[in-house]
C-alpha cells in the first residue's frame, strides 16, 4: 500500500485518541499535559498532511508552524502553574487539589 | 518503495511511543517516550515536504517543550510514588470513549472524498514560508510575539519570588480575604 | 528564486482602522515598562497607564465606529459593525476591572506581588478579546483564543500563594488546553475539507459543495467544543464554577463578562460566516426563516437549541443549591449563556441585535454584582450568602444597589435586564420557537429563587448592626454601574440604535 493522505491522517487520529485517553486517565498534572501535547501534534500532523495533499492547501504549513510556537508558550504557562501547584500543595496529583466545593 | 518504508517506520515509532507515553506507569519514562513520539512526527513532517516544520519540531518541541516537561517532572517528583495510581474504573470508560472517538475519526478520514491534488515535487518550502511570515502573515507573526511575551511574564508572575520568603511571614497584616495561604 | 515569490505585505496604513487595538498593545508594553520603575506597594504608574490606555482605546473605538466591513492586515482581520461594537465593550470592561482591582485586597494586598504586571495583562487581554471579535481567518481565530486563554490562566492564579487561586488556574489550564487542542483538531479537519483558512473562502468552498456533510459536522462539533469552553456552555462548563470561585474576585468579574462576550463574538462571526450564506432573506421565506441560507448540515441550529436549553436549565438548577455567592454567580452566568444561545440560533439580524444588547446589559449588571462581592469581601473577608445578613441596615445604599443588579439579572422591570430579555424572547417567539421560549421563561422563574436568596439575606436576616463603610472607590464604581442598570430599563433607545447599527454593519449577514 502506498502511503498517502489517509495514512498520515490515520496516524493523526491515533495520536488524537491516545491524547484524549491520557487526558482522561492521567492524574499526574504533567502526564495530563503530555496528553495535550499529543492532541496538538495530531492536529498539526493533519495540517501538514493537508498542506501536501489537498488543493491549494499550502497555508497549512504556516498554521502548523504557529501552532508549534503556541504549544511552547502554552507549555511554559501550564508548567509554571504545575510548579506553583507543587509548591502550594506538595503534589502534582490533580485529585489531591480539591479545596473548592463541588 | 523506500518512501513507504520510511513512512511506516516513522508512523510506527510515533504511535508505539505514544502508546507508551499514555500507558507507562512511570512519569519519567512517559516523558522520555514522548521524545520519540515528537521525533517520529518530525520525520513524518519531513516526508510531507515540510522541512521547516520538521526542523522547528526538533528545535522548539523537542529542544524546548520537552525539556521543560522533563524539568518539571524532575522538580516535582515525590520519592514515594511514581505516576500515581490509576484504577481500572477510570481506564475502561476512558478507553471506550477514546476508541469510539478514533473510530469516528477513522470513518471521517476514510469516508470523505478529500479534494486531493496530484502530489507535486517535494521542493523545500522554507523560503516560501519565510516570505509568507513577513508578507501575508506578518500580523499573526507579530501577534505570536505578543503571546510569547505574555507567556514569559505569566510564568514569572506564577513562579518568581520577588522578595525573599522571610518577610512574607505572618507579620504582614494581610487583607481579610479569608484565604488559606501557603506560609 | 525569490523573484517568484509574490511579496504583497499588508500595508501599515491598515493600522488606521485598527487604532483601539493598537492603543491597547502600546498600553500593555508601556505599563510593563512603567512597572520596572514602580516603587512601593501600590504601582500607580502601571495602574494609571493601563486605565488611561483602556479609556483612550474606548474613546478611539467610539469615535471611529466602522461603517461597513473592511478586511485588513492581509484579510486576516475584518473590521465591521460587529467588531466595532465589541471594541467598545472590551476596553470598557478592562477599564472597570482595573478600577475596582485598585481597591481590592485580593489584588493589592500586602502579600501580593507583580501588581504592575497584573494591570498590564488586563490591557493585553482586552486586546486579545478585540482581535477575537474581528478574526476572519482560522489562524487569527486560534491565536486570539490562545492569547486570551494564556492571560486568563495567569490571572486566575495571580494569588499564587493562595491554594484556591492555584487550584483555579490549574483547572483552567487543564480544561482550557484540552478544549483548545480539540478545537484545533476540528479546525484542521475543516481546513482539509475546504483547503482554505479564511472564513469567507471556507464558505465559498462549502457552497461549491467541496465538503462532505458528515465530516463537516464532526469538524464543527470539535470547533464548538473550543468555543463552548470559552463561553462556558454545558457540557464544556466543568472548569467554570471552580475557576470563578477560586480566582481573585476582580478576575472572576472580568472572566464572567469578557472572555464570554469575546467567545460569543467569535462564535457569531465564525458560524454566521462559514455556515450561513446571506441572501435568503425574510421577504422570501416568511417570518419563521432565518435571514440567510444555511450551508452544510441543515440541523445545526437545532443542535444549538438543545445546547441552549441544557445550559440554562443546568446553570439555574445547580445555582439553587449554592451558598457561596461567587459560585452562585458562576452558575448563573452559565444560565445566561443559555439565554444568549437562544438568540444565536435564530440566525437573524434581530436575534443578533438582541444578543449584543443583552451582552452589553449583562456586562454592566454582572460586573456590578461581582463588584458588590469584591467590596464586601474587602470588609467582611468572605463571600458566603450568610455574610450578607442584615446588610440593609449596615449599608442600606449598597444593599439597594445590589438589589438593582439582582433584579436586572433576574430580568424584572424596571431594569436593563428586563429590556434585554424582552428583545431576546420577542425574537424567539417571532421565529416560532415557542417551546424554546417556554423553557427560557420557566428558567427565568427558577433564577428568581436563588437571586432572591441573596436579597433575603440582606433584607430579612438579622445580622450585625454596626454600619459598614466601603472603599470610596468601590462605592463610586458601584454607582457608576447601578445607574445605567436602572436607566437602561427606562430609556434604552440610544443603546438599541447603537446595537442595530453594529449589526447592520456586520459582514456575516451581508451588511
Amino acid at each position: 500500500m502506498n502511503a498517502g493522505l489517509e495514512h498520515f491522517l490515520t496516524v493523526g487520529a491515533l495520536l488524537f485518541g491516545l491524547g484524549v485517553f491520557a487526558v482522561l486517565t492521567r492524574r499526574n498534572a504533567v502526564g495530563l499535559l503530555m496528553g495535550v501535547e499529543l492532541i496538538l501534534n495530531a492536529a498539526n500532523l493533519n495540517f501538514a498532511a493537508f498542506a501536501r495533499y489537498v488543493e491549494h492547501g499550502i497555508d497549512g504549513q504556516v498554521l502548523a508552524a504557529f501552532v508549534i510556537v503556541l504549544a511552547a508558550a502554552e507549555a511554559a504557562v501550564a508548567l509554571a502553574i504545575v510548579l506553583a501547584m507543587f509548591r502550594n500543595f506538595g503534589t502534582v496529583h490533580v485529585d489531591a487539589v480539591d479545596r473548592l466545593r463541588r | 518503495m523506500s518512501g513507504d518504508l520510511a513512512f511506516y517506520g516513522f508512523a510506527a515509532l510515533t504511535v508505539l511511543s505514544a502508546f507508551y507515553v499514555v500507558f507507562s506507569r512511570n512519569i519519567v519514562h512517559a516523558g522520555f517516550s514522548l521524545l520519540f513520539t515528537l521525533f517520529g512526527v518530525a520525520g513524518l513532517y519531513a516526508m510531507l515536504a515540510a522541512d521547516f516544520l520538521a526542523a522547528t519540531q526538533v528545535i522548539v518541541y523537542i529542544g524546548g517543550v520537552l525539556v521543560l516537561i522533563l524539568f518539571t517532572v524532575m522538580m516535582t517528583r515525590i520519592p514515594r510514588r511514581g505516576a500515581g495510581g490509576r484504577g481500572l474504573d477510570r481506564f475502561v470508560p476512558a478507553g471506550v470513549f477514546a476508541l469510539l472517538l478514533f473510530a469516528l475519526l477513522y470513518k471521517v478520514i476514510t469516508g470523505t472524498p478529500w479534494a486531493e491534488k496530484a502530489p507535486v515535487s517535494a521542493d523545500p518550502t522554507t523560503a516560501r514560508l519565510g516570505a509568507s511570515f513577513l508578507t501575508d502573515f506578518v500580523f499573526p507573526f507579530e501577534f505570536v510575539s505578543l503571546i510569547l511575551l505574555a507567556a514569559m511574564i505569566g510564568a514569572a508572575i506564577l513562579i518568581r519570588d520577588r522578595r525573599p520568603a522571610a518577610d512574607d511571614g505572618a507579620g504582614g497584616a494581610a487583607a481579610p480575604t479569608g484565604e488559606e495561604e501557603r506560609s | 528564486m525569490f523573484e517568484t515569490l509574490a511579496l504583497n505585505a499588508p500595508s501599515w496604513s491598515d493600522l488606521r482602522h485598527f487604532v483601539p487595538e493598537t492603543v491597547l498593545v502600546v498600553t500593555f508594553l508601556l505599563a510593563l515598562m512603567a512597572d520596572l520603575f514602580a516603587r512601593g506597594r501600590r504601582p500607580a504608574g502601571p495602574f494609571a497607564l493601563a486605565l488611561g490606555g483602556c479609556l483612550v482605546a474606548l474613546a478611539a473605538a467610539v469615535s471611529s465606529l466602522p461603517a461597513g466591513p473592511r478586511s485588513i492586515l492581509g484579510d486576516l482581520v475584518v473590521v465591521d459593525g460587529l467588531a466595532g461594537f465589541f471594541r467598545v465593550l472590551f476596553p470598557l470592561i478592562g477599564a472597570i476591572t482595573i478600577l475596582f482591582s485598585w481597591a481590592s485586597g485580593e489584588i493589592m494586598g500586602p502579600r501580593r506581588e507583580h501588581k504592575g504586571e497584573f494591570y498590564a495583562l488586563v490591557a493585553l487581554m482586552a486586546f486579545g478579546m478585540c482581535v477575537m471579535a474581528s478574526a476572519a481567518d482560522l489562524i487569527m481565530l486560534y491565536l486570539s483564543v490562545e492569547l486570551v486563554s494564556l492571560t486568563s490562566y495567569v490571572m486566575a492564579g495571580y494569588m499564587r500563594t493562595s491554594l484556591r487561586s492555584t487550584e483555579a488556574s490549574l483547572k483552567y489550564v487543564i480544561f482550557g488546553s484540552v478544549s483548545s487542542g480539540v478545537m484545533l483538531y476540528g479546525l484542521s479537519l475543516l481546513f482539509g475539507l475546504t483547503g482554505e483558512t479564511t472564513f469567507v473562502e471556507i464558505r465559498a468552498a462549502l457552497l461549491a459543495g467541496r465538503a462532505d456533510n458528515f465530516a463537516l459536522l464532526v469538524a464543527m462539533v470539535f470547533v464548538l467544543a473550543g468555543l463552548g469552553y470559552k463561553i462556558a456552555a454545558v457540557p464544556f462548563h466543568f472548569w467554570c464554577p471552580d475557576v470563578y470561585e477560586g480566582a481573585p474576585t476582580p478576575v472572576t468579574a472580568l472572566f464572567s463578562v469578557g472572555p464570554k462576550a469575546a467567545g460569543f463574538a467569535l462564535m457569531i462571526r465564525f458560524f454566521y460566516t462559514t455556515l450561513l450564506s446571506p441572501g435568503g432573506g425574510q421577504a422570501a421565506a416568511g417570518a419563521a426563516a432565518p435571514d440567510g441560507v444555511i450551508v452544510g448540515p441543515a440541523d445545526w441550529p437545532l443542535l444549538i437549541a438543545i445546547l441552549s436549553v441544557v445550559t440554562m436549565t443546568y446553570g439555574n438548577l445547580v445555582a439553587l443549591r449554592q451558598t457561596n455567592v461567587k459560585r452562585l454567580l458562576a452558575y448563573s452566568s452559565i444560565a445566561h449563556v443559555g439565554y444568549l444561545l437562544m438568540g444565536f440560533l435564530m440566525l437573524t439580524a434581530a436575534g443578533l441585535e438582541a444578543i449584543l444588547f443583552y451582552l452589553l446589559v449583562y456586562a454592566i449588571m454582572n460586573l456590578g454584582a461581582f463588584l458588590f462581592v469584591i467590596a464586601l469581601n474587602n470588609r467582611l473577608g468572605g463571600e458566603e450568602i450568610s455574610d450578607y445578613a442584615g446588610l440593609s441596615t449596615r449599608a442600606p445604599w449598597v444593599a439597594l444597589m445590589m438589589m438593582v443588579f439582582l433584579l436586572s439579572l433576574t430580568g424584572l422591570p424596571p431594569t436593563a435586564g428586563f429590556i434585554g430579555k424582552m428583545y431576546l424572547f420577542a425574537e424567539v417567539i417571532n421565529r416560532h420557537w415557542f417551546w424554546l421560549a417556554v423553557v427560557g421563561a420557566l428558567n427565568s422563574v427558577v433564577s428568581l429563587f436563588y437571586y432572591m436568596k441573596i436579597a433575603k439575606a440582606m433584607y430579612f436576616t438579622p445580622g450585625e448592626r454596626a454600619p459598614l463603610r466601603l472603599e470610596p472607590l468601590h462605592t463610586a464604581v458601584l454607582i457608576l454601574l447601578a445607574a445605567p442598570t436602572l436607566a437602561l430599563g427606562v430609556y434604552w433607545t440610544p443603546f438599541k440604535n447603537f446595537v442595530d447599527r453594529a449589526v447592520a454593519g456586520f459582514a456575516g449577514l451581508g451588511g
